[in-house]
C-alpha cells in the first residue's frame, strides 16, 4: 500500500525548510518518525493486511460455501469473471446508481445543513447556542442500534408518531406505509442518515468558524459589506478546508451506509429495490454465498470511492507539500 | 494557530465585546427569530432521543394506543427492571466498556505518535503514509468479515476482547491520526524549543507546554473513537460468537429479535436502547466542556 | 486397570472419529461405534456447544438437554441461542473452522440444503434408524439429505393455519368456516367488502405483499409447485399452468380481500388481528378506534400465544386467548383435504468440523429420544418423530397443527434455495403480484431469475 524506500537513498529534500507557519523539524535522516508511525502501521497491517489481500485474491476466484467449508478444495482462479459478471448485471448497475445518488444527496445536504446550523450557532445568544449544542450532542451520542430502533418505530405505519403528526396537520396519511415505496423509503433513510451526521458536521464547522477573527469580519462590516457578502467572501474561503474535509468524509461514509439501510429493510420495504452497495455486498456474501463476486463488488466500490473523492484527496495531498 | 486557541475561546464566549453600538429594534426582533429557530431545530434533533426515553417508562398497552403518549405520566421503571432482570445487560455492558475503552486508549496513543511524526518530521514515505491513511477510510467493510474471521480464528482471538480491540483500533486509527495532526501542527515547535532554552528537558517541555494545548484535540479524537467502537455492529456479530461475549449493540439486537415470535415489547426495547445510550451520554458529559473547542481544529488542518 | 484401558479406547475412537470427520470434510462416512462417548470420567472436562435458532426452544427444554446430557456423558453442554436473522452469517464463518465451530447446529429447514451440499454437516446416515428412521418427518429428512446420505434431521415442525375474528365474521353475516379453498376466497372478499366495523384499510384476509410463505399455499393447492428436478437440474416452475392458477387467485385476494401493505412480510401478522387499543368508557364501550386491521390471518401455530385480549398477568401485559372472539381453522383445499401449507420448522445436525463428534452424536440421541420428543410436543412444537405427535395434546391448536401439517409441503430441496431466500427473490416476486397486468410474464421473468440460483452451489 505504501512505498517504503530504503532509508539509504539520499534524502531528496535537502533544501532548507520552507518558511511556513509551522516549521517542520527536520534533522539528519533519523529513525524517529519511523518509530513514531510504527505502532500505527503494525496495528493497521495486522488487522487489515490479510483481509485486504484475501479480498483482492478472492475477487479473482470462484469462492462459495463449498470452498469455505472445505479447505482442501482450493478455489478456482477465474480471472476477471466475477468483475464481468457483476458489471454486466443490471441489478448491480441499478444499485450502483442508487448508491451514488444517495451518497451525494446525503453528503451535500448534511454539509449544507451543518454549515447553516453552525452559522446559526454563531448568530444566536449563549443560551440558545447551548440548547442547540446539547441537542446535537445527544443526537450524536445515540448508538445506531438504539436510534434505528426508535426511528423504525417513529415511521411505523400503524402506531408511528410521524403519521399521527402529519394527520394532525390535516394530511390524509393514516396507515400510510412510508417504507413500502422505494422512493419514500429512501427519503426516510436520507432523513435518518442526515439527522445522525449533521451534529458532527455542524460542530466541526462551528469550531472552524470560531477560529475566524472577529476583527476581520468587523472591518468588512465597517467597509459596508452585507451579512451575505461577509459570509460569501470572508467566512466561506476561510473555512473551506474544514468544509472540504468534512464533505470528503461524508461522501466516503455515505457511500458505504449499511446499518441504517439494514435496519429499515428488516422493518419493511421491498428488499431488492432498496439495496445500496453496503447491503448488496452483504447479501451477495452472506446470502448467496458468492464470496468471489462480493469481493469483486468491494474492490469496485473502493475504486469508486477513490474516484469520487479523488479531487479532494489530491487537493489535500497538494497542501502536504 | 495555538495562540488563537485561548484568544478564540474568550472571544467566542462573549460574542464581540467591541461592537456595542445601537442595536436597532429590527435587529432585536430578528435576533429573537433566530433564537426561536435555533430552539425549534434543537427540538427536532432531540425528539427521537426524547421519544426513546419517554417510551421506556411506558407499558406496551399504553404504547399501542392510537394517540401517542407524549409525557411519561403514570409510567414506571418496570421496563428498566426487566432490562436488568437476567444479567445479560450487565455482562454486555462490561464487554462493551472493555473493548471501547481499550480501543480509545490504544487508538489515541498510537495515533498521537503517528500525528507527531507526520506533522513534525519530513521523511521519505510521509506522503504515502498520509495517502494510505486517507485510503483506508474508504475500504468497504461489509465484504471483509469472512477474512477477518478467518484471521481471528487462526490466531485464537475469536470471542476475545483483545481481538475485537485490534480490529476496532485499526479501523479508527486513520481518522484519529488525521484529526490529531491538525492539533499537533497547531502547536508551534518554537514554543517547545523556547521552553528548552529555558532549561526544560525535551520531555518536560512537551508535557508542560505542548500537551495542554493538545488536550482538546485528544478529547475530540477520543470521542470519535469511543462512538465508533461503542456502536460497531457487523464485525462484533461475526467475531463475538459466544452469547456471553456480546457487545451492547448485539445485546440490543437480541432484545428486539428475542420477541420475534411474540409481539415486540417496545417499552422494553426502548428501555434497553436508553441503557445503551446512557454510558455514551455520561462520557459526553464528562468531556463536554472540552468538546466544542476540541472538535474543532482536527479537521481544520493546521 | 480396566478403566484405564477403556479411556484409552475412548480416546482412540474419538480421535479416529475426529480424523475421519476432518479428512472427509463432511462427505466422510462416519465411524462405526459411538459408544465410548458415554464414558463419564473421560468426558468430565469436556464440553460441546449446541446452537439453537431463535427462542422457540423453551428454557425448560434447554435445561432438560443440559442435565440429561451431563448425566449421560459426564460432559457439559453449552447452549447458544442464535437469532434467525444472523444465523447464516454466523454459521458460514464459525462452522468453517474446527476451533470455532459449534458441535450441533439447528438451521431452518429451508436453509438446510445449502449447508448440507456445501459439506458443513457430518454424515449421520448410520444413526438414522436409531434416531427414528422412517418415523421422522420425511419432507424434512429430504432437505437434509444429499444423494441418499443423511446430514441433518428434522428438529421440530410448525404448520400454518388460519386465525380469525369470530365476532367480526359474525358481524359480516358469516357464521360457518369455509370448507373449500374457493369458499374461503369468496368469504374473505365478502368480509372485506362489508367491513362491518368501518375500519380504515381493513382486510378480510390479511396477506402481506411479501408474505410468500403463506401465499404459496394457493400455488400448492392448485397443483402447482415452486420448482421441480429435471434430471440433475432444478427448474423453477412459477409459470406452469397450475402455479398460474394459484397466482391468479392470489392476485384476486390481494386486490379484493387484503389491504396489507405491499412490503408486509411473514412476521407478526397476528398483531393485526388483535385489538391493540383497549380504551373503554364506563359502559364498556370502546371509545377510541381500535387498531384491529384484519378479520383473518394465516400464521404458524405458535402465533396463538400472541393472539387474544390484552390482560395484566403477574403484572405483565399478556395476550389471553378468548374463544368468544378468536377462532382457528385449517386452510381448506378444493379436494376435501386441507390445503398444502408451508411447513415451518427446522433441522438439526452435527457439524462436520466438530472436535467432539462422539459427544455430539450422543446429544443427537437425546434430542431424538422419546422423552425429549414428547417434551417438544408438550411445548407446542411439532415433534419430528410421528410416534410422539400425540404429545401435542388435543386442544384446538394442536388439532389444527396436526391437521394442517398432514398435507404440508416444503420449499424445494435444491442446493441454491437458501440463495433464493437470502436474496428475497420470492418476496420481490410476491410484492409484484397485486399490480401485475400480465401474471404469466411476471412468473416467467422470475422463473428465469430463480432457475440458475437453484443450481448454484
Amino acid at each position: 500500500m505504501m512505498s517504503v524506500d530504503a532509508p539509504a537513498s539520499p534524502a531528496p529534500e535537502a533544501a532548507p525548510p520552507t518558511a511556513g507557519a509551522t516549521p517542520i523539524r527536520r534533522r539528519r535522516r533519523s529513525l524517529t518518525p519511523w518509530l513514531l508511525i510504527a505502532p500505527a502501521l503494525v496495528i493497521i497491517i495486522a488487522a487489515m493486511g490479510y483481509p485486504i489481500f484475501w479480498q483482492l485474491k478472492t475477487s479473482f476466484q470462484k469462492y462459495g460455501l463449498k470452498q469455505q467449508f472445505n479447505p482442501d478444495l482450493p478455489p478456482d482462479f477465474v480471472g476477471f469473471d466475477n468483475y464481468v459478471k457483476v458489471l454486466t448485471n443490471p441489478d448491480f448497475l441499478a444499485v450502483l446508481g442508487r448508491s451514488i445518488l444517495f451518497c451525494f444527496l446525503a453528503a451535500f445536504i448534511t454539509v449544507i445543513l451543518g454549515f447553516l446550523l453552525a452559522l446559526l450557532m454563531k448568530r444566536v445568544g449563549k443560551v440558545a447556542r447551548l440548547i442547540l449544542q446539547i441537542a446535537l450532542l445527544l443526537a450524536w451520542a445515540m448508538p445506531v442500534a438504539a436510534s434505528m430502533t426508535v426511528w423504525v418505530w417513529l415511521v411505523d405505519w400503524r402506531n408511528g408518531v410521524l403519521n399521527y403528526l402529519l394527520g394532525r396537520l390535516g394530511l390524509d396519511v393514516e396507515n400510510h406505509n412510508w417504507l413500502a415505496d422505494p422512493t419514500t423509503f429512501f427519503v426516510i433513510a436520507l432523513i435518518i442518515v442526515i439527522w445522525a451526521a449533521v451534529p458532527f458536521v455542524a460542530l466541526s464547522i462551528y469550531a472552524g468558524l470560531s477560529q475566524i477573527s472577529e476583527e476581520v469580519l468587523e472591518a468588512a462590516q465597517m467597509d459596508g459589506a452585507t451579512g451575505w457578502q461577509r459570509t460569501r467572501y470572508i467566512t466561506l474561503p476561510l473555512i473551506a478546508p474544514v468544509l472540504s474535509i468534512v464533505l470528503l468524509l461524508q461522501i466516503v461514509w455515505d457511500l458505504r451506509v449499511f446499518t441504517q439501510i439494514k435496519f429499515l429493510q428488516d422493518a419493511g420495504g421491498v428488499a431488492n429495490a432498496t439495496d445500496l452497495l453496503g447491503t448488496y455486498i452483504y447479501k451477495m456474501g452472506v446470502g448467496s454465498a458468492d464470496f468471489g463476486s462480493a469481493a469483486a463488488v468491494s474492490v469496485i466500490m473502493l475504486l469508486l470511492t477513490v474516484a469520487l473523492s479523488w479531487y479532494y484527496v489530491r487537493s489535500i495531498m497538494k497542501e502536504e507539500d | 494557530m495555538s495562540a488563537t486557541t485561548s484568544a478564540r475561546r474568550s472571544s467566542a464566549g462573549s460574542a464581540s465585546p467591541v461592537r456595542k453600538p445601537k442595536v436597532s429594534t429590527g435587529r432585536r426582533v430578528s435576533g429573537w427569530l433566530w433564537t426561536l429557530l435555533a430552539v425549534a431545530i434543537a427540538l427536532c434533533w432531540i425528539f427521537p432521543v426524547y421519544w426513546m426515553v419517554n417510551s421506556s417508562f411506558l407499558s406496551t398497552l399504553t404504547l399501542q394506543r392510537s394517540t401517542p403518549t407524549w409525557l411519561p405520566f403514570g409510567g414506571s421503571l418496570e421496563n428498566f427492571r426487566n432490562v436488568f432482570a437476567d444479567g445479560s445487560f450487565v455482562k454486555a455492558l462490561s464487554i462493551s466498556l472493555g473493548v471501547t475503552l481499550l480501543t480509545v486508549a490504544v487508538a489515541i496513543v498510537v495515533a498521537f505518535l503517528g500525528a507527531l511524526a507526520i506533522s513534525r518530521f519530513r521523511f521519505k514515505g510521509r506522503r504515502s503514509f498520509i495517502l494510505a491513511m486517507l485510503l483506508i477510510q474508504m475500504l468497504p467493510a461489509e465484504g471483509m468479515f469472512i477474512a477477518q474471521f478467518k484471521m481471528m480464528a487462526s490466531w485464537g482471538l475469536v470471542n476475545n476482547i483483545l481481538g475485537l480491540t485490534l480490529l476496532y483500533a485499526a479501523a479508527v486509527i486513520p481518522f484519529t491520526l488525521w484529526m490529531l495532526r491538525g492539533f499537533v501542527a497547531g502547536v508551534p515547535a518554537e514554543l517547545e524549543e523556547a521552553a528548552m532554552v529555558d532549561g526544560l528537558s525535551r520531555t518536560q517541555a512537551f508535557l508542560r507546554i505542548t500537551f495542554p494545548l493538545l488536550a482538546p484535540g485528544l478529547v475530540a479524537s477520543a470521542v470519535y473513537a469511543f462512538l465508533q467502537a461503542w456502536n460497531e455492529f457487523t464485525i462484533a456479530l461475526v467475531v463475538m460468537q459466544d452469547n456471553d461475549m456480546r457487545t451492547l449493540p448485539l445485546w440490543l439486537r437480541g432484545l428486539v429479535q428475542a420477541s420475534a415470535t411474540r409481539e415486540t415489547d417496545w417499552g422494553l426495547v426502548m428501555a434497553g436502547s436508553t441503557m445503551v445510550a446512557v454510558p455514551v451520554i455520561i462520557f459526553f458529559m464528562i468531556v463536554q466542556s472540552k468538546m466544542s473547542s476540541g472538535l474543532v481544529g482536527g479537521a481544520v488542518k493546521g | 486397570m480396566k478403566k484405564k484401558f477403556v479411556s484409552i479406547a475412548a480416546l482412540a475412537a474419538t480421535t479416529a472419529l475426529a480424523l475421519s470427520a476432518c479428512a472427509g470434510g463432511g462427505s466422510s462416512a462416519s465411524s462405526s461405534s459411538a459408544a465410548p462417548a458415554t464414558d463419564k470420567s473421560a468426558n468430565a472436562g469436556k464440553s460441546i456447544t449446541l446452537w439453537l435458532a431463535g427462542g422457540d426452544t423453551s428454557d425448560e427444554l434447554r435445561e432438560y438437554l443440559k442435565t440429561t446430557f451431563n448425566e449421560k456423558t459426564g460432559a457439559t453442554l453449552k447452549i447458544e441461542e442464535q437469532a434467525w436473522g444472523d444465523l447464516v452469517a454466523k454459521a458460514t464463518t464459525a462452522m468453517s473452522n474446527a476451533d470455532t465451530t459449534p458441535d450441533v447446529v439447528e438451521v431452518g429447514n429451508t436453509q438446510s440444503p445449502t449447508f448440507t451440499y456445501a459439506g458443513a454437516f457430518a454424515d449421520i446416515s448410520d444413526m438414522y434408524d436409531e434416531l427414528g428412521g422412517d418415523k421422522l418427518l420425511q419432507s424434512f429428512v429430504e432437505v437434509g439429505s444429499v444423494d441418499g446420505k443423511k446430514y441433518t434431521l428434522p428438529y421440530y415442525f410448525g404448520s400454518r393455519y388460519a386465525f380469525y375474528r369470530k365476532d367480526v365474521w359474525k358481524e359480516a353475516g358469516i357464521t360457518e368456516v369455509p370448507k373449500t379453498l374457493d369458499e374461503f376466497n369468496t368469504t374473505v372478499k365478502t368480509i372485506a367488502e362489508k367491513n362491518p366495523r368501518d375500519i380504515k384499510d381493513f382486510s378480510g384476509f390479511f396477506l402481506g405483499g411479501q408474505d410468500w410463505r403463506d401465499g404459496i399455499s394457493w400455488i400448492f393447492a392448485n397443483g402447482g409447485d415452486l420448482a421441480k428436478k429435471e434430471g440433475d437440474q432444478w427448474v423453477s416452475t412459477l409459470s406452469d399452468e397450475n402455479s398460474l392458477k394459484g397466482l391468479a387467485q392470489l392476485q384476486d385476494l390481494y386486490k379484493n380481500a387484503s389491504n396489507a401493505p405491499n412490503d408486509a412480510k411473514d412476521s407478526n401478522q397476528y398483531i393485526f388481528l388483535n385489538d391493540s387499543d383497549a380504551v373503554v368508557d364506563a359502559a364498556g364501550e370502546v371509545t377510541s378506534k381500535t387498531k384491529l386491521n384484519a378479520a383473518t390471518i394465516m400464521a404458524p401455530g405458535w402465533a396463538h400465544w400472541s393472539i387474544g385480549d390484552l390482560k395484566k398477568v403477574d403484572g405483565k401485559d399478556t395476550r389471553v386467548w378468548n374463544d368468544d372472539v378468536f377462532g382457528t381453522f385449517v386452510l381448506p383445499g378444493n379436494d376435501g383435504k386441507p390445503a398444502p401449507v408451508f411447513a415451518g420448522g427446522s433441522n438439526i445436525g452435527v457439524s462436520a468440523k466438530s472436535k467432539e463428534p462422539g459427544l455430539a452424536r450422543e446429544l443427537m440421541k437425546i434430542i431424538f429420544s422419546a422423552d425429549y420428543q414428547k417434551k417438544l410436543g408438550g411445548a407446542g412444537l411439532g415433534p419430528a418423530n410421528s410416534d410422539y405427535v400425540s404429545s401435542l395434546g388435543d386442544d384446538q391448536f394442536a388439532k389444527a397443527l396436526i391437521e394442517s401439517a398432514s398435507n404440508s409441503k416444503l420449499t424445494p430441496a435444491a442446493p441454491g434455495w437458501a440463495t433464493v431466500e437470502a436474496n428475497s427473490v420470492m418476496e420481490e416476486f410476491f410484492s409484484k403480484i397485486r399490480d401485475a397486468s400480465d401474471l404469466a410474464a411476471l412468473a416467467k421473468e422470475y422463473d428465469d431469475k430463480i432457475t440458475p440460483m437453484l443450481n448454484a452451489q
